[in-house]
């Protein structure tokens, strides 16, 4: 299992690369989607937390890594400047649940994570990065980490243990 | 003079705030002592504005397991509130109304949480209604829903329903406390931007 002091918290609308032996932890994705990108040569990993699809209202948002069409390239673009090679890199995903059932009001709330979870595999698929492994939608929380060394992802949510993708 | 981020508002703004939270608390804490026949005291309610993650490590921290109930405020209002509560609060509101305790999140079955939601309910409307009759605006609720689950996750919900407009959270409220014990129950107002804009300008405060 994972060395607690060698783990980097990603926060929300946060991304954060390491190099082996590191590992990189973002807690609680409800209907954010937390994005592992892997380069296994250089066991080079990055960990975004995305909270909202598309930037496309908010064009001058200075804040790219709240949405995934700009968040997703900022860290493949920060990856490759530390030498990752696009042909290797590969990607797990996690997150993009729907925490409440909510009926009235005038919400988006019912399909914010759903739309989360398109739009990245959208912009991953754009950036030609496969998705190997993926632990999305339903309606519980997942506390998402990754290994740089091994390139797995763990997905630890409550009352359902952990998984292994 | 509107504004248009929340940490714009100036102090005045928030001591206005404060006491609508106050009153909106207040109107809860009784509503809740009739409904559990126990005596429930409230913090002083205090207004934060801050980021997304420190917002969630304010609350208790993102990976704690805890029951969140949330409504939807809209018409003349849009926001949300949330009533947070953990194990040893649900087991207060069991214990009046069914006579029962839980031991575990997990054994939350149906009618349990349907009591939750229901008194939640009461908890968040005394607190909506007394905002209401206070300013004269209208505000509609949602029907209310409950998620039992990690607070960061629960806290998604507004994040994600505000993100376009700003990178902080305003929350207003405080937290009960029953028969002389702390325990961990937070009821919170998150205003929209744009509402909280409405609410000053109805009340005749200039909030920048």
């Amino acid at each position: 299992m994972f060395h607690v002091n060698k783990a980097y918290t990603v926060g929300i609308a946060d991304m954060k690369i390491c190099r082996a032996p590191g590992v990189l932890i973002t807690y609680a994705l409800g209907s954010c989607v937390g994005i592992c990108i892997y380069d296994p040569v250089l066991k080079l990993a990055g960990l975004i937390h995305i909270m909202l699809p598309n930037i496309y209202k908010n064009q001058n948002d200075s804040n790219i890594l709240k949405y995934a069409d700009t968040g997703i390239p900022e860290m493949i673009r920060k990856m490759e400047a530390f030498g990752a090679a696009r042909r290797r890199l590969t990607a797990k995903i996690a997150g993009g649940a729907k925490m409440f059932e909510v009926s009235g009001g005038n919400s988006s709330l019912n399909n914010i994570g759903a739309r989360n979870v398109e739009s990245v595999r959208q912009v991953l698929r754009k950036e030609h990065i496969p998705i190997l492994k993926e632990d999305v939608g339903s309606n519980y929380a997942r506390t998402l980490s990754f290994d740089a060394s091994t390139g797995d992802a763990i997905v630890k949510s409550f009352g359902k243990g952990e998984i292994k993708l | 003079m509107a504004i248009s981020k929340y940490e714009d508002i100036n102090s005045f703004g928030l001591d206005v705030l404060k006491e609508i939270g106050s009153i909106g608390t207040g109107n809860a804490a009784t509503a809740l002592s009739k409904v559990l026949s126990k005596k429930i005291e409230m913090t002083l309610p205090q207004v934060k504005i801050l980021d997304f993650n420190k917002a969630i490590y304010e609350l208790g921290g993102p990976e704690t397991i805890v029951a969140g109930v949330l409504v939807q405020l809209y018409g003349e209002i849009n926001g949300m509130m949330l009533y947070l509560q953990k194990l040893d609060f649900i087991n207060i509101i069991l214990e009046s109304l069914m006579g029962k305790r839980i031991d575990d999140y997990m054994d939350l079955d149906e009618i349990e949480r349907s009591a939750l939601i229901e008194v939640s309910n009461i908890i968040i409307s005394s607190y909506v209604n007394a905002i209401s009759s206070l300013t004269g605006i209208t505000i509609n609720l949602s029907v209310p829903c409950v998620c039992v689950n990690m607070l960061g996750g629960i806290m998604n919900a507004p994040i994600a329903e505000y993100g376009y407009e700003t990178d902080k959270l305003m929350t207003i409220g405080g937290a009960f406390s029953c028969e002389g014990k702390e325990l961990y129950s937070n009821l919170i107002l998150m205003p929209e931007i744009d509402s909280l804009n409405f609410l000053m300008e109805k009340l005749g405060v200039s909030c920048e």
